[in-house]
């Protein structure tokens, strides 16, 4: 993989894998009896430390997806006052002929691409700004990571806000600076209040990934650049040959952490515009909501989930794959 | 940094042109800089002159960047007063760091016990048990809220703190795991083996020897439970419906759903106020929350 | 190897961490849920004269909160025994709707008397959430027959009539001379008004977000949603009231594009700001705006807003109905609540205080009207008063409704287009739910 070489240059910046001692299969081999009393011991001990975690996620992840197929084999409208029948297949055959799923379904791919890329790009360029080092550095990295850790219901609500049209900043400025747009209600029409969202979104969730390519940055050894310098390599050229190359683990993870996030959209479509105008940003997570906690309906929203994860499960095999964690243990 | 400046030294040499030249990137750098900064807080000073303005002024539409007048009138509201949808946003606040709490609590525990385990004991498969924690943190949150929705009904935990605290461990438990587990394999192990040798079991030398050295590690990981408890909406939106226990987010929302007049003053008071725990952790832990959530990201 | 006698805890010691954790646990679980409704469930009768605390769940807005907070006081001087806790509930109906629904699918026994808005009974009803009232003998003849008819579901009583409502036209009486009896008029007076006052931001304020208000306003301004009109709402008159909407806005320019994201509280602060000569909503702005030191006091009309068709207008039946949890134990105890609610003295208290028009019929006493003359006005609106369809399914097809306008008042589809693609939903809706 193209990975495996940066990866293994970039190594101090990836901290050693939990569990990187002898591995379990290459343990010593117990050479008598009480020897292998005692690894039994250890693998008891051990394994009664780990439970609860896995007790608790096995409970609250696998325990819903379970319930989610079968519930999505059924027709179970809570409200309906019935009780469950078997539906066979006819929640899949809803999703995929409904007006609902299938325009949810493209929007929220649209969204998650042109918010990542977006978010990328100006992640990039704020690691690298922050990469450089300058009096006030420290505080300037504090000052743009804020927005990362407030509540996605409170970025929502800023930007909510600032995109008020009475007393909001946006139309305010564009009125000051003699702009066109400065009467517009964002949040009536199509793509003013995917405008909305994308900047809500955007605004929280950059830092994040500046922060990790920050990481991923600050480990690739100084001397490397020197030494481009001395051979008289452009700064696009030392950024294009040298950097970016060496970037491309930490810039993987930020990719696919956010690719993942950005397709689960909720909070910020919740509080902006509830799906709406009409059902234009109706998003996979937001539909799924309203199938269960506003419908009900947990033969649909099952059938819904199911298609969640397994989108997610995609996402995920990628990291899995791009990382081979079996590998690292 | 010794590169930067080395580099530095040397276009000094080069004489009045490059520096000219220098002065102008440095300009073009430190523009560049500000508008990241400024994209970064100016919502956050809009929120502050909002919630200080009188629903008078903003019956005005905005006129200026400055409030006209200071008011803490919202304030005074939102936490002294019930709203009329029942909300009472002191209490919500409290209702939000109990939960919050609490999780850090449980995902301390349970990450310190799981780390320990994956990082110092043989047990088989902690490939499989490591990837699967990693990928809980993958699963869609509004996948689950049916079902479990659902399974706290037949338990009777709707509308009861415990139902979050259990359901936000899916946010914590994966990078506190990891992170712990991470933490632990890098203290020495003599350390432990010495304790054991002086008959020490185990459990003591996990919690006399262990826990004491990996405090950095463990607070870091506090940190990032509370912060990821503290910004849930989902699942309070899910399984809480009694105002009086809304966490702050849901309190925000709650505000804002006023069917005779949107008081925005009101809610950018409590988005102050929501806001205000979660910025003073990020100035003054940040180097820790980085190093937890890349630690957490760059495997 | 040292490293052997790491080994050594013993599976018991390995317990006992376990043991501290189940622990843990428990002492959030007993600390939470403390603090939980008692879900009592299918237990027995508690009886009326037992010292009890019944719980309320009701929409607590403004001077309607304060006439109910009124309202439990005087009734638990009545009834000494009874102690009433008020629920607050969302005043966003659409939210209001869902916190009910979660309550009762988690099976609890509080609230045990519930407000609910006159389109949610028979969806509370079919799965046996709400009390059959029957049991209690309701006098029908107290109540307006329409809304006496919301609270029922397969020919037995559900829900009571708490207070009446209907969606009308205000008017400013120092702009618009003589209120208008058809749309072109009113077209023509909001124009007028907008270009002789330039203080005026709009012509017409309505609310037109994606939530329940717009099926009310869709109806006020011509919407048929009678049973017989959802087996295909794709008809002339819906179109006509679909176009109309959106034209205030796109063509006539008399409604601000911002009406789309309009709920009840923005048509009332344009209301009572003094920018709009006209606004739809619901009575309660009546008193609102004739109160002491309202700026518009004495400048406030009301009336029906004119039918597109020409024909008699439509006023969209609102108004809120109570109902008793089927789970409570406190059946009896909430009865005498509900009949003490609707008994006349307290209708004529709470439409003075808080300007909710009595259900009852024989509340509208020559004190009332003397007292706040403008239920006269009212009054004429209420006759004109046309109910949404009373369906077990209603916030299925509202909520495709909903959509269906806010996605023509935005501009992204036609009213004929948009209609076109609702009703084979909303009939299918219709037709699942028998």
């Amino acid at each position: 993989m193209t990975t495996q070489k940066p990866a293994a240059t970039a190594g101090p910046a990836l901290p050693a894998r939990p569990g990187a001692g002898p591995r379990p299969g290459h343990a010593r081999v117990p050479r008598n009896r009480q020897q292998f009393n005692l690894l039994a011991q250890d693998r008891r001990f051990g394994y009664m430390l780990v439970a609860p975690a896995v007790i608790v996620l096995l409970a609250i992840t696998v325990y819903p997806l379970i319930y989610n197929l079968w519930n999505s084999f059924h027709n179970d409208v809570v409200t309906s006052g019935v009780p469950a029948t078997w539906a066979g297949l006819a929640n899949y055959q809803r999703i995929f002929t409904d007006d609902l799923f299938t325009p949810s379904l493209l929007r929220t791919l649209g969204f998650t691409v042109v918010s990542v890329t977006i978010e990328t790009l100006i992640g990039l360029g704020l690691a690298l700004a922050l990469n450089r080092a300058f009096r006030g550095r420290g505080l300037v990295r504090a000052a743009v990571f804020i927005p990362w850790a407030v509540p996605t219901v409170v970025s929502a609500q800023l930007w909510k806000d600032m995109f008020d049209p009475q007393n909001g900043f946006v139309n305010y400025a564009l009125g000051l600076l003699h702009l066109p747009g400065a009467h517009t209600t964002w949040l009536a029409g199509t793509w003013t209040s995917w405008a909305a969202i994308l900047v809500a979104d955007a605004w929280r969730n950059t830092p994040f990934i500046a922060i990790v390519l920050l990481a991923g940055l600050q480990v690739i050894p100084h001397d490397i650049y020197e030494a481009a310098t001395v051979d008289g390599a452009s700064p696009w050229q030392t950024f294009r040959r040298l950097t970016l190359p060496l970037l491309k683990p930490a810039l993987l993870v930020a990719l696919i952490f956010r690719t993942l996030s950005s397709f689960l959209i909720f909070d910020v479509v919740y509080n902006m515009t509830g799906g709406g105008p009409g059902s234009s940003t109706t998003v996979l997570s937001y539909l799924d909501y309203q199938a269960f906690l506003t419908q009900f309906d947990f033969g649909y929203g099952g059938a819904v989930s199911v298609a969640l994860v397994a989108f997610a499960l995609v996402i995920a095999a990628m990291y899995v794959r791009v990382f081979r964690i079996e590998e690292a243990l | 940094m010794s590169a930067v400046t080395s580099f530095a030294d040397r276009v000094r040499l080069d004489g009045w042109r490059a520096t000219q030249g220098r002065i102008a990137k440095r300009t073009g750098f430190y523009l560049l800089i500000s508008v990241f900064v400024i994209a970064s807080l100016f919502p956050f000073y809009w929120m502050v002159i909002t919630s200080l303005k009188t629903s008078a002024d903003l019956s005005k539409g905005t006129t200026s960047l400055l409030p006209a007048h200071i008011s803490f009138g919202s304030y005074k509201f939102d936490i002294a007063e019930t709203s009329k949808t029942g909300v009472n946003f002191g209490q919500a606040l409290l209702n939000s760091l109990i939960v919050a709490a609490s999780t850090t609590v449980v995902t301390v525990v349970l990450a310190v016990l799981a780390g320990y385990a994956l990082s110092r004991t043989r047990i088989r498969a902690k490939a499989l048990i490591l990837g699967f924690i990693l990928l809980t943190s993958f699963f869609p949150v509004l996948a689950m809220v049916g079902p479990l929705f659902l399974a706290y009904r037949h338990l009777g935990l709707l509308d009861n703190y415990l139902a979050l605290i259990i359901t936000y461990l899916v946010y914590t438990l994966p990078i506190g795991t990891w992170f712990l587990a991470n933490f632990f394999s890098q203290i020495p192990r003599q350390l432990e083996e010495a304790a054991v040798v002086d008959g020490a079991t185990r459990l003591q030398a996990l919690r006399r020897i262990i826990l004491p050295v990996a405090v950095p590690g463990i607070f870091t990981v506090a940190i990032l439970a509370f912060i990821l408890a503290w910004n849930d909406f989902a699942f309070a939106l899910s399984f809480i419906s009694s105002p009086g226990k809304y966490t702050a987010p849901l309190a925000i929302v709650a505000l804002g759903h006023s069917q005779y007049q949107v008081f925005y003053n009101r809610i950018d008071a409590a988005v102050v106020l929501t806001t205000l725990p979660v910025a003073l952790i990020v100035i003054f832990a940040q180097r820790r929350i980085i190093s937890g959530l890349t630690a957490g990201a760059l495997k | 190897m040292i490293r052997k006698k790491e080994t050594t805890g013993s599976a018991f010691r390995g317990a006992r961490g376990t043991l501290v954790l189940a622990a843990v646990f428990a002492l959030a679980v007993a600390g939470c849920s403390s603090s939980s409704s008692a879900g009592s469930s299918g237990g027995t009768q508690v009886s009326a004269t037992a010292k009890q605390t019944i719980v309320f769940a009701t929409q607590g807005l403004g001077s309607e909160g304060t006439a109910t907070q009124a309202a439990v006081k005087a009734f638990e001087k009545a009834y000494p025994n009874i102690k009433v806790d008020i629920l607050s509930l969302s005043p966003v109906s659409d939210v209001a709707l869902q916190q009910l629904q979660q309550r009762f699918i988690a099976g609890s026994g509080t609230p045990d008397v519930i407000t609910t808005d006159v389109v949610w009974p028979a969806t509370f009803a079919r799965p046996g959430w709400i009390a059959n009232l029957t049991k209690f003998h309701p006098d029908a003849s107290e109540f307006f027959p329409g809304q006496f008819a919301s609270g029922q579901y397969k020919g037995q009583q559900y829900a009571i009539p708490w207070f009446i409502n209907a969606e009308g036209l205000y008017y400013r009486t120092d702009l618009v001379k003589t209120p208008p009896t058809t749309i072109s008029e009113l077209v023509s007076d909001a124009k007028a008004a907008m270009s002789k006052d330039k203080s005026l931001k709009e012509g017409l304020a309505f609310e037109g977000d994606k939530y329940e208000g717009a099926v009310t306003a869709f109806q006020s301004f011509g919407g048929q949603l009678s049973s017989t009109s959802l087996a295909n709402i794709n008809n002339p008159a819906n179109v006509a009231a679909l176009k109309l909407m959106s034209d205030s806005i796109h063509t006539y320019h008399i409604a601000p594009q911002a009406v789309s994201t309009w709920e009840e509280g923005q048509v009332q602060a344009a209301w009572q700001s003094g920018q709009t000569p006209f606004a739809l909503n619901w009575p309660y702005l009546f008193q609102l705006s004739e109160a002491k030191g309202s700026n518009l006091a004495g400048k406030t009309g009301w009336v029906p807003f004119p039918s597109a068709s020409g024909g008699a207008p439509q006023a969209s039946l609102g108004g809120d109905d109570l109902a008793i949890n089927a789970k409570s134990t406190h059946q009896a105890a909430a009865w005498k609540f509900i009949q003490f609610l609707s008994s006349t003295s307290a209708q004529v208290a709470r439409a003075i205080s808080a300007g909710d028009p009595p259900a009852v019929q024989t509340a509208y006493t020559p004190a009332l009207l003397s007292a706040a003359p403008y239920y006269k006005q009212e009054q004429v609106v209420f006759k004109y008063a046309t109910p949404r369809p009373v369906s077990p399914v209603y916030t299925e097809i509202s909520a495709q409704l909903q959509t269906m306008i806010s996605s023509v008042l935005s501009g992204e589809e036609t009213p004929s287009a948009a209609l076109a693609a609702t009703a084979p939903t909303v009939k299918q809706l219709q037709q699942t739910a028998g």
